[in-house]
Formats: C-alpha cells, structure tokens, sequence
C-alpha cells in the first residue's frame, strides 16, 4: 500500500470525480469548523501584539499608567502623536529612510538587472561562474561587512553617509534580484531576441526597448520586497550613522527612549505607529504583489 | 546568446553590478580573513598573530562557546516556531473554505514592522514592572505562579529573545509553504483516501514528500537568517544578564564596536560565515538522502 500511496497510479482520478459527494459527507465537518478556531486564535495571538500597540498610541497616558494596560482603552486622544511628533526627529527619519530605500532599490533592480542580462541573455564563457558567484552572496550573513566596511569607509570619509548605508544593503540584496532577473529572462523566447537582432537592434537597445519593458512585473516584486528589509534596517545604519541629521527610522525610535529618559510609553508607540504607517499602507495595498514576490523568491530558489 | 553582442557589451552590463557586489561583499569577506589573522584596535599598527585569535577562539575563551551555544538555541526557537509553526498553520489554511488570502495577510504583517518597534513591543510584553502582557495572561488564567521578568531571568531570556524573531517571519513561511501545498495534485489525496489513507498518512505520505524541494528551501532561508539574528537580542537585552543570550553575532559586534578588538571581531565573523556555509550543507546532506531513501 505504501508504494500505492507514495507512487499513485494515475486511474483513480477518473473514478475519483464522480465519488467526491461522498467523501464530502464522510467527512464530518467538525474538522472544519475546528480548523477555523484554531486559525482564529493563532490569528489572535499573532495580530493581537499589533493591534495593543495602536490602541495604547491613542489612549491617555494616565489611563495606560493607571487603568489595566491592556483592556479596551476608555478614552481617545492624537495627543500622543503631537508629543511623538514634538520630542523626536520623525519626519526627518521617515525622510532619510525613503532617501535609502529609494537608492538601495534603484540600485539593486538597475544593477540585477544588468547582472542577469549579461548572464541569462548575452551569456558569456563564464556565465556559470558568475552567477554562482553571485548566489553565495544569499546565504553570507551580513555581519561579514560590518568590521571591513567600517574600516573602508573612515579611510575614504564616508563614514556617516547616505551612501554609507545604501553600499552594502543594494550589495547584499543584489544576489536575489540577479537571481529572480536571471529566472524571469529564461521565460523571455529567444526568438524575440532573434527577431529584434535581425532588425539590427544591438544589446543596448534591446536592453531598453525589450527587456526592461517587460519585466515591469518582476520589477515590482523586487522593489517591494526589498523595501521590507531596507526600510527597517537596523545593522547598517546603528553601525554606519552618527549624526542625527541622517538617521533612519530604526535609529529615531531607538534613541525615543533615550531622549525622553523615562519611557512615554505611549507616545514611544504613537511614534512606532507613525513610523510603520508608510510601510503598511504599501503592504495593504500591493500584498498581492508582495505575497507573490516573497513567495517566488523561495520557491525559485 | 544574442547573436549581435559583442565583449564590449558584456563587459558593459556585467562590470557595474559586479563592482558593488565586490565591494559591498566579496571584498569584506576577504577583508574579514585577512583582519582574523592581526591584532587590531583600529589606531595602532597591524600586528601578525597568526592563527592565535582562532586558538583563542576556540580553546580558551568561555563567552564564545557560550554565545555558540545560545546561537544554536535560538536557531533552535526560530526553526520549530517558523518551519513547525509555518507547515501547521498552512495545512490548516488548505481546509479553510474562506478568508484565506486574508489570514495569510495578517500572518504576514509582523514582518513589515521594523525590529525596533517589535523590541519595543516585546519588552512591554515580558516586563514584569509594570506588568506586561504576558505576566498578566498568566495571572488571568491562574498560572501568576509563573510570572517574572522574563528578560531579566537569566533561564528564560534566551528564549524570550528568541521567540519575537520566530514570531515576526512565521508568516512568511505560512506563505511559501501554503502555495507549495497548494500545488499538490488533488488527484494524489483523493487517490490515497479512497485507498483508505487517514488525514495524518495523507500528510506524511503524499503532501509532505510533494514539498520537499520547497521545504529544503525553507529549511535553508530559516536557518541562515536564525544564524544572523542580531537585532532583537540586542536591542532587547544586548545580551544580558551576563552572557545569557549573548549571540555570536551580538558577540562579534561588542568585540568590534565596544571593546575595538577587530581582528578578534573578524574570526569571530568569519566563523559565522563558515557556520552558514556549514549548516546550508549540512541540511542539502540530510534532506537529500532522506528524499532518496
């Protein structure tokens, strides 16, 4: 039986089709119902934590020091939200986060791009080579650059600098964007590289007029999925940044509770929500396209 | 290969992405191995040491056996919460009739969230004073025996600092697990329950071998990003008490950073390197030979 299951014979799929009411009503559907309590309490327990932290963002503080912490809020107030605003940088923040956002991502999809180009389509000698070369840099932690790059950049004076930041977050997030390029190019047909050949278009032209235009879609997905991760880096930017006037959102929540020496907990989450509105309301609105970028740049893999 | 290309436009695509990619990475790595070999504080000169730092490593320094051995704890916490977490609540989301493109959203929400916010949130969720979320769960359902600072517990910190990293991706590999077993023949279950196979043999039998090649993938982002986890331990407890959840990533950071010890720092770093390339192998041997057994 077990060689049955492991390798199925593919005859029961016509028997199988007309028996489907059956099994149906075989089963009961306390499974069912079962299975969707438990989603919902795992839901629960997962979302609950995020939910907290926006209701104690408009609650007063006295009711959050005073009442139960974590029952429904009996009152409503932006106040924590206007001290948020008023003792931290966060507009600056939010401002130097997008600049590094913007840059890793125009990096990483312009120069992945390219990579993949020169590997999947114009192909050389050593395409193999390089793309493996390439594919190392998924699994190498980023710890590896902290000391080196640190080094590097006080010789050079870029120490405390956009660009000190966008280096190594595009350099390291550019493995996964040569490799998703590299994966869409192969489904591009040759022929239209042949055709377009003929017509006397070189590489550079069908760079721009063929294969940029039609990877618009996967662009998308790596722009958003990398935009996660550069968004909320911590590491690059704890190590890299000094001065206040570039840093990043992370770095302005982390230094809240050192500004303000007691904890204003609830403005702190005030700030907390503000900083992860932009982010969210991007997620919302394209989960889908982000949901299929995170979920191809695994199964590819 | 594009008939008109020519060495130029090679040369032309490939040495700019190459260029970063060698500075921001494959520079440092070299970098980091040449450093591992000096004795550095960043102002005075280079001094060859050899393999002393490595010997020091290994033989006669506590803090980092320990931070190896919080690491593979942690490693430990992220891989059931993640991978058990995520094949549990994906096979449920295959019998759920509706809703299902919305729980995968809220699954996945934690992970937009930077670690900064979550440290914070967590470290109002374990404190004891006032009392956090958790102390008074526990309270609520009659356990208050067990409540205590849990950050501050030199038996629990580690798997406190632990379980924020599991919980904010456990969505995403409900995501990637989810669409994987989406993908399995309906054909195949149906086969296998007229056969009179249960739910469980199904799973074991069918799905789970339909998988493989996906949960290998999965095994592998999991176990890698467990190995560099920084962020929360540090920013939650920077290691502390003592050296209870102390990483080998948070390690190599004080060293460098805190104590300017950078060529320590760099064996240190080079060794997580050697851990990740290690463990990657390590599960492409196992998973392998399993699948071909």
């Amino acid at each position: 039986m077990t060689t049955q299951l492991t390798r199925p014979a593919p005859s029961p799929t016509a028997t199988a089709a007309p028996r489907r009411p059956v099994r149906r009503r075989r089963r009961p559907n306390i499974y069912r119902s079962l299975n969707g309590v438990i989603i919902a309490v795992i839901v629960v327990v997962q979302v609950y934590p995020l939910a907290w932290l926006f209701l104690t963002s408009v609650r007063t503080e006295h009711d959050f020091t005073t009442g139960n912490p974590f029952a429904l809020p009996t009152s409503f107030t932006l106040d924590n939200y206007a001290r948020a605003f008023g003792t931290g940088n966060l507009g600056l923040n939010i401002l130097n986060s997008f600049i590094v956002t913007m840059g890793a991502n125009i990096l990483i999809v312009i120069l992945g791009m390219m990579a993949a180009y020169a590997i999947q389509v114009l192909g050389f000698r050593f395409s193999r080579a390089v793309r493996g070369l390439f594919l190392i840099g998924i699994i190498v932690p980023v710890q590896i650059a902290l000391v080196p790059l640190f080094i590097d950049y006080s010789s050079v004076n870029l120490l405390d600098t956009y660009q000190s930041m966008i280096i190594p977050l595009a350099g390291f997030a550019l493995p996964m964007s040569v490799y998703l390029f590299s994966s869409f190019f192969e489904y591009i047909p040759r022929e239209t590289y042949e055709a377009a050949s003929l017509d006397g278009a070189g590489p550079y032209r069908i760079f721009g007029q063929i294969t940029f235009p039609l990877s618009v879609n996967t662009i998308v997905t790596v722009v958003l999925v990398n935009s996660i991760f550069i968004w909320n880096d911590f590491i690059f930017a704890n190590t890299f940044v000094l001065s206040d006037g570039l840093k990043t959102i992370p770095l302005g929540l982390q230094n809240y509770i050192g500004a303000m020496g007691k904890v204003d907990w609830t403005a702190t989450f005030a700030a907390v929500c503000v900083t992860i509105t932009p982010l969210l309301l991007v997620f919302l609105v394209l989960n889908k396209a982000m949901r299929y970028g995170l979920e191809s740049g695994a199964t590819k893999g | 290969m594009l008939p008109s290309r020519s060495r130029l436009s090679v040369l032309v695509f490939l040495i700019p992405p190459l260029a970063l990619y060698c500075i921001a990475v494959l520079f440092p790595i070299l970098q980091s191995l040449f450093l591992s070999f000096f004795e550095w504080d960043g102002i005075s000169d280079l001094q060859f040491v050899g393999v002393e730092n490595y010997v020091h490593m290994f033989t006669g320094d506590t803090v980092f056996w320990r931070a190896f051995f919080n690491a593979l704890g942690y490693l430990f916490i992220c891989l059931v919460l993640q991978l058990g977490g995520g094949l549990v609540v994906a096979s449920l989301l295959t019998s759920l009739r509706r809703g299902r493109e919305f729980v995968k959203t809220l699954y996945l929400l934690p992970a937009v969230i930077s670690t900064v916010a979550i440290a914070f949130l967590f470290a109002r969720i374990y404190s004891s004073d006032p009392v956090g979320l958790l102390n008074q769960v526990l309270q609520w359902v009659g356990l208050g025996d067990l409540a205590r600072p849990w950050l501050s517990d030199v038996n629990t910190v580690l798997a406190a600092v632990s379980i924020p990293e599991g919980w904010r991706f456990t969505g995403l590999y409900v995501l990637i697990i989810y669409a994987a077993l989406i993908a399995v023949p309906a054909e195949l279950e149906e086969a296998a329950r007229l056969d009179g196979a249960n739910a469980w043999r199904i799973f074991t039998k069918i799905r789970f071998p339909y998988i493989r090649p996906v949960w290998i993938t999965t095994v592998i982002m999991a176990t890698t990003y467990a190995l560099r986890g920084f962020d929360i331990p540090y920013l939650l407890t920077n290691g502390g008490p003592g050296q209870s959840s102390e990483l080998l990533t948070t390690y190599m950071y004080k060293t460098a950073f805190t104590s300017t010890n950078y060529g320590y720092a760099s064996s240190i770093s080079v060794f997580i390197v050697v851990e990740c390339l290690v463990a990657v192998g390590l599960i492409f041997v196992l998973l392998r030979r399993k699948a071909d057994a």
